[in-house]
């Protein structure tokens, strides 16, 4: 382990020495405020630093590599993380569990996310996937008094740890087929020989394992249950960074048997039908939410589907939108996720009708969030909107009209159900008055709102930082 | 720097207001007006510079104050994604912007009695304006687009908050029928990015202008023009449906009724003066154009529904007993001949269409206005509720036959010469000439229902169970409604919202000739590509 | 040579199927840990007979001995009854679960079964000495340094949230 591969590898080796530098700091001084402030300082840092292009290269003797593909990649893991804890503190602080942990597991959820964009050994890709998911199991289960909570991370723990378990074995399988563990050694013997069925089996295992992760049909039936039982930043980091991470590794393996996927009808068509499947079932199930939770659950694996479709598309462009559309989604369901975390504060207002009359109240809280329901729609000038816009191009390119064509139809249904959260919120009467009395507007959401807004209108910077991040996703 | 000022002027007025506290209402309707008015001033500052010899339509150096730079270009794996900021005036936009400006400005006047929310209300009433008007500018799809939907959105809370009693399901139905078209609108712009490159710089391009030229099409993309290229077809009815959605054409008009009877007044204004020109004018701009020989094929169950359209609204019209439902179908129907006339493929029934968005464009305002008075006064829109108005409130009953004749066509009135041109060109056509005779059943049955409307609420003696009360001795009675501050007929205001509506529309009756002017160099171009077409089709 | 490696393979991968099985079927928590003790036991004679015998002592060593004997611990203490007996019912979720996991399972044989001719690495080593512990060990802070180093994150995190979830009378401090 040379110095030089630490520097390489700034990112990750600061997380890491960031992450003991919390511990010892939350062991010793027991506060939580302090903790909190310097996990943001941590996240800052690290976003301060994808922001610089930096050397790029192998790390650790071909375990880790660094690129602006894991440095974009990054990017979204930090500023997710970052806007998942300043939304967090005052809901933990009402549910009586904010405790320090929290932001340390936060921390490290993260940390395991930037190892599987940086991996390039199978190996680290699984110790990155487990430390994601473990800290994921835990946050998901923080509410220890509370019954859903306790329901929702024991549910998400087993069949997340089922799911490790294909992802595990389908490794095993590929290492069996071509002798590799290193993904770019694995793509080399690809080329060279031809795919055995062993081969095709480890995949589809792997594959079972990401696609639990982005919760895509058929492998979405915990999200719902989970999503709804969690706290909800919990939820927030559950739905948007996490799915970000699974999809960047997603790429990278994609990408390193690209010479097998690529042309193959199979492949094709079995991603294209899940991705249809996802998309259909995402938005269909979530007209009929009444809880507003379970109806971002569903819209999640809605826009999971439109994700895919960028997968499916299997081009630069494709991939390319789907890192921009991970980061345009990250912001917008946080958005979501903190607007109903506070307003949850209050009371327990879940269902879409216990938002009537929030414009009348606070109407930046309810400008705010249609702003983001809007943007889940996919309706210009917000940056969901180009992010949709890119992904279904990619498959028009790639030949795939069909899939845009229900991609774009599917979108349409969604606006149904986002819209009947504006809806109630501007044209309904409150039920109660000064119902939302103690409601603070966090100033985070604003600023979210305006990423989203500004990335509507000037994708260029994001986009090119996200085209750029494709260019070195392979070839070195 | 002219077509970016009056496009966001607006917009610099909704974030000004955004500033003003909410209680200084005054201030607020001020600031609006203000920018409404710059707008209008600056649409006759682009009029009287406007060189109407210029065609424009396929060739961006023939347009008129272009402004153009780059908005984004980003290169995603090889290939390149980039739009501009691309804005321009040809005949076919400039007297829908001066439309737009005026109406505009109408409307802001007319949104002097709303009282609920002002500073949120102005604000997105800022923002419609200024997307429409964005609309009729851009000249790459991909802003046009982002125009486009941006009018759904403030739209979309003027009725659902604003509205009636019925407003949350019209605003959603407004919402979801819009969406769908424009979600289908997406799928052609992206297939015409993989296919048109921009000649002058060879790049794949969103502009307008490069589309509306068939050479500028990649041979073997997607959507070459070339024989029996099913995508294109699809691609030409996608936008179709996107644009007859918004104009509307039955049977996809439905949303329009709802949507009028439970907006508010200045709401109707702009969206039967303006948004539904949205679609007349992207047809006639983007979707017969890009596509002519598709165009070609259809134009004649296109002007088959444009008569149907004419028909049953008109029927239904007949059938409304609330006033303003009956104006909002006479919308659609009087839509229907913008249809019937661009179908005719000829530039004189094109310039009836053009004329008939443009007189449209200034009628509807007028009859919405009018029956806005009457609801704010007598809270019903039920007409025989009334009766022997004329006699209390002459200066509107005034207004009202202004308006009705202009509608049912009456000569020396604007509807007279934009319909007859419409007329007059299909009937020119021999596929179209059974369709314009048929059409003509749409005067006779507009002026049955809107000479029915008059006898019914302004001749004869006061209902029994009208909505106002009569005082005062035989031959010196007046009426007073309830609950209305003892006004009676129109005020100040309200004169000063429908005169220079009445003005416009009586001078280009009489005198029609500088509206043509304008319009008729780019008119014959687009019948020159459209009929090129048909030549092709024919060989 | 190869007949009695096969039939110690049969026997031991039997041993863990019946371990297996039996971790989940019995309704004692007390046999459910000896079923998976066995489990581990069989699992260890696999190891041995891929001739990975570091890893077969390891796997005796830390999971037979060591953290079962910390389950049965626990189960002792917390006095755990049977547990009981679940309502099961067939149901067509349930069915069609059973078969498409049988459809898998023989999917996975069949392929398993076809002569597949797999990549041989090429080592100086024989393979009596890569399971040694001096090689694994070697392996581990040469080449497999960073994954052996980045563990420790994993483990420091189960320990956190291990404390988060399960510590007595956790108070918020702010």
């Amino acid at each position: 382990m040379a110095l030089h591969d630490l520097l390489l590898a700034l990112p990750i080796t600061f997380a890491t020495l960031w992450t003991i530098l919390l511990i010892v700091v939350e062991a010793t001084a027991k506060r939580a405020q302090l903790t909190f402030s310097l996990t943001s300082v941590g996240f800052l840092i690290l976003i301060t630093m994808m922001l610089f292009p930096s050397e790029q290269g192998y790390a650790f003797g071909e375990m880790l590599r660094l690129s602006p593909y894991s440095q974009f990649a990054n990017f979204v893991f930090a500023l997710s993380g970052l806007l998942v804890i300043t939304l967090s503190q005052s809901y933990l602080a009402k549910e009586n569990i904010h405790f320090g942990e929290y932001y340390i597991i936060v921390f490290i959820a993260t940390l395991g996310m930037m190892l599987m964009a940086s991996a390039a050994h199978m190996v680290v890709l699984f110790i990155g996937l487990e430390i994601m998911s473990i800290a994921l199991y835990v946050l998901a289960g923080i509410m220890r008094k509370d019954l859903r909570a306790n329901e929702a991370a024991m549910k998400y723990f087993l069949l997340g740890a089922f799911s490790s378990g294909f992802f595990l074995y389908g490794i095993s399988l590929i290492y069996g087929a071509t002798g590799e563990m290193t993904l770019f050694k694995i793509g080399i013997y690809l080329q060279e020989n031809s795919a055995t069925s062993l081969f095709w089996i480890g995949l589809s295992l792997m594959m079972v394992g990401f696609l639990f992760k982005i919760s895509a049909v058929p492998f979405h039936q915990w999200t719902p249950d989970v999503y709804e039982g969690s706290p909800t930043p919990s939820t927030a980091l559950m739905s948007t960074a996490s799915k970000a991470a699974a999809f960047t590794a997603l790429i990278t393996v994609v990408l390193n048997v690209s010479s097998q996927t690529e042309n193959n009808s199979n492949w094709i068509f079995a991603l294209s039908t899940i991705a249809v499947l996802t998309m259909v079932v995402g938005n269909i199930a979530a007209l009929s939410q009444d809880n507003l939770k379970r109806m971002l659950a569903f819209s999640s694996i809605a826009h999971a589907g439109y994700m895919l479709v960028g997968i499916v598309a299997g081009s630069d462009a494709g991939y390319s939108a789907v890192l921009y559309y991970a980061l345009v989604y990250s912001l917008m369901n946080i958005g979501a996720f903190g607007v109903i975390a506070l307003i949850e504060q209050q009371r327990e207002l879940t269902s879409a009708s216990d938002y009537a009359g929030l414009f009348k109240e606070k109407p930046l809280l309810a400008g705010v969030m249609a702003l983001f329901m809007l943007s889940l729609t996919g309706i210009p000038p917000f940056g969901g909107f180009i992010g949709k816009y890119k992904l279904f191009a990619a498959a028009v390119e790639s030949g795939l009209s069909w899939l845009a064509v229900v991609g774009v139809l599917a979108s349409a249904v969604s606006a149904y159900y986002y819209l009947r959260v504006v809806v109630f919120m501007f044209m309904r009467e409150p039920q109660a008055e000064n119902q939302f009395e103690g409601v603070v507007l966090n100033p985070t959401l604003v600023l979210i709102a305006l990423l989203v807004f500004l990335l509507g209108i000037f994708p260029t910077g994001m986009l090119r930082f996200a085209g750029e991040a494709m260019k070195f996703a392979f070839n070195m | 720097m002219t077509l970016t000022l009056i496009t966001f002027l607006p917009l610099i007025a909704a974030l000004i207001t955004l500033l003003i506290p909410k209680e200084q209402k005054q201030t607020i309707r001020l600031v609006s007006l203000l920018a409404a008015v710059g707008q209008v001033i600056l649409a006759v500052v682009i009029w009287q510079n406007y060189n109407p010899s210029l065609a424009g339509v396929d060739d961006v150096s023939k347009f008129q104050f272009v402004e153009r730079a780059a908005w984004f270009s980003v290169e995603l794996g090889g290939y390149t994604v980039s739009a501009d900021y691309l804005m321009g005036i040809d005949g076919l936009s400039v007297t829908m912007v001066i439309l737009t400006a005026i109406v505009a400005l109408v409307g802001v006047g007319a949104s002097w009695t709303i009282e609920k929310s002002v500073k949120s209300y102005f604000v997105l009433y800022n923002l419609m304006s200024m997307s429409m008007m964005g609309c009729f500018l851009a000249l790459d799809f991909f802003l046009f687009y982002i125009f486009w939907e941006v009018t759904l959105i403030p739209m979309y809370f003027l009725i659902g908050i604003w509205g009636g009693k019925n407003r949350e399901y019209a605003a959603i139905k407004f919402f979801i029928y819009t969406l769908v078209g424009s979600v289908l609108m997406l799928l052609a712009i992206i297939a015409l990015y993989a296919s048109v490159i921009d000649p002058e710089t060879g790049r794949n391009t969103f502009s307008m202008v490069a589309m509306a030229n068939q050479q500028n099409f990649i041979s073997g993309s997607a959507l070459a023009p070339s024989e029996g290229n099913l995508l294109r077809a699809l691609a030409f009815f996608a936008l179709f449906l996107a644009f007859v959605i918004k104009v509307p054409m039955v049977p996809f008009h439905t949303w329009l009724p709802d949507a009028h009877v439970e907006a508010p007044t200045p709401i109707s204004v702009v969206l039967a003066g303006v948004l539904l020109k949205l679609g007349g004018y992207g047809l006639l701009r983007i979707n017969f154009p890009i596509f002519p020989e598709v165009f070609q094929q259809f134009a004649w169950w296109i002007a088959l529904f444009g008569v149907i359209s004419i028909v049953y609204g008109a029927f239904c019209a007949i059938a409304q007993t609330d006033f303003k439902k009956m104006v909002a179908y006479s919308s659609v129907s009087h839509m229907g001949f913008v249809l019937l006339g661009i179908a005719a493929v000829n530039s004189l029934g094109m310039s009836g269409a053009m004329l008939q968005m443009f007189s449209h464009g200034l009628l509807s305002p007028m009859m919405f206005l009018l029956v806005g008075v009457i609801y704010e006064r007598a809270h019903t829109r039920e007409m025989d509720k009334f009766g022997g108005l004329a006699k209390h409130m002459p200066v509107y009953a005034g207004f009202i036959m202004l308006a009705f004749m202009g509608n049912l066509g009456m000569p020396a009135l604007s509807g007279f010469v934009a319909e007859a041109f419409v007329f007059l060109g299909a009937f020119a056509v021999e596929q179209t000439r059974l369709l314009s005779v048929i059409g003509t059943l749409g005067i006779l049955l507009s002026a049955a229902y809107l000479l029915r409307a008059y006898k019914a609420m302004f001749t004869g003696e006061r209902k029994p169970n009208a909505a106002y009360e009569v005082e005062g001795h035989h031959g010196e009675e007046h009426a007073h409604f309830h609950d209305w501050k003892g006004k009676v007929d129109l005020d100040g205001r309200e004169i000063a919202l429908l005169a220079p509506l009445a003005a416009i529309v009586i001078i280009i009756g009489v005198y029609p000739a500088p509206v043509l002017d304008l319009i008729m160099p780019s008119l014959n171009r687009v019948a020159e590509i459209l009929s090129a077409a048909a030549n092709v089709a024919m060989k | 040579m190869e007949t009695v490696s096969f039939i110690l393979f049969s026997f031991l991968g039997a041993l863990v199927m019946v371990g297996s099985i039996g971790t989940v079927w019995s309704r004692n928590p007390v046999t459910s840990a000896l079923f998976l003790v066995l489990n581990f036991f069989a699992l260890g004679g696999i190891y041995l007979l891929l001739e990975a015998q570091f890893i077969a002592v390891v796997q005796v060593i830390v999971y037979a001995g060591a953290i079962m004997v910390l389950f049965l611990f626990t189960i002792m203490l917390l006095n755990l009854d049977d547990e009981q007996a679940l309502k099961e019912k067939f149901d067509l979720q349930k069915g069609f679960g059973i078969l498409l996991g049988g459809v898998l399972l023989v999917e996975v044989l069949y392929i398993l079964g076809l002569k597949i001719n797999l990549p041989q690495k090429s080592t100086t080593l024989t393979p009596v000495e890569i399971g040694e512990a001096k090689n694994i060990g070697r392996e581990l802070i040469t080449n497999f340094l960073f994954p052996f180093e980045i563990v420790s994150i994993l483990l420091l995190l189960a320990v956190v949230g291990a404390i988060v979830l399960a510590k007595k009378n956790f108070s918020p401090n702010t």
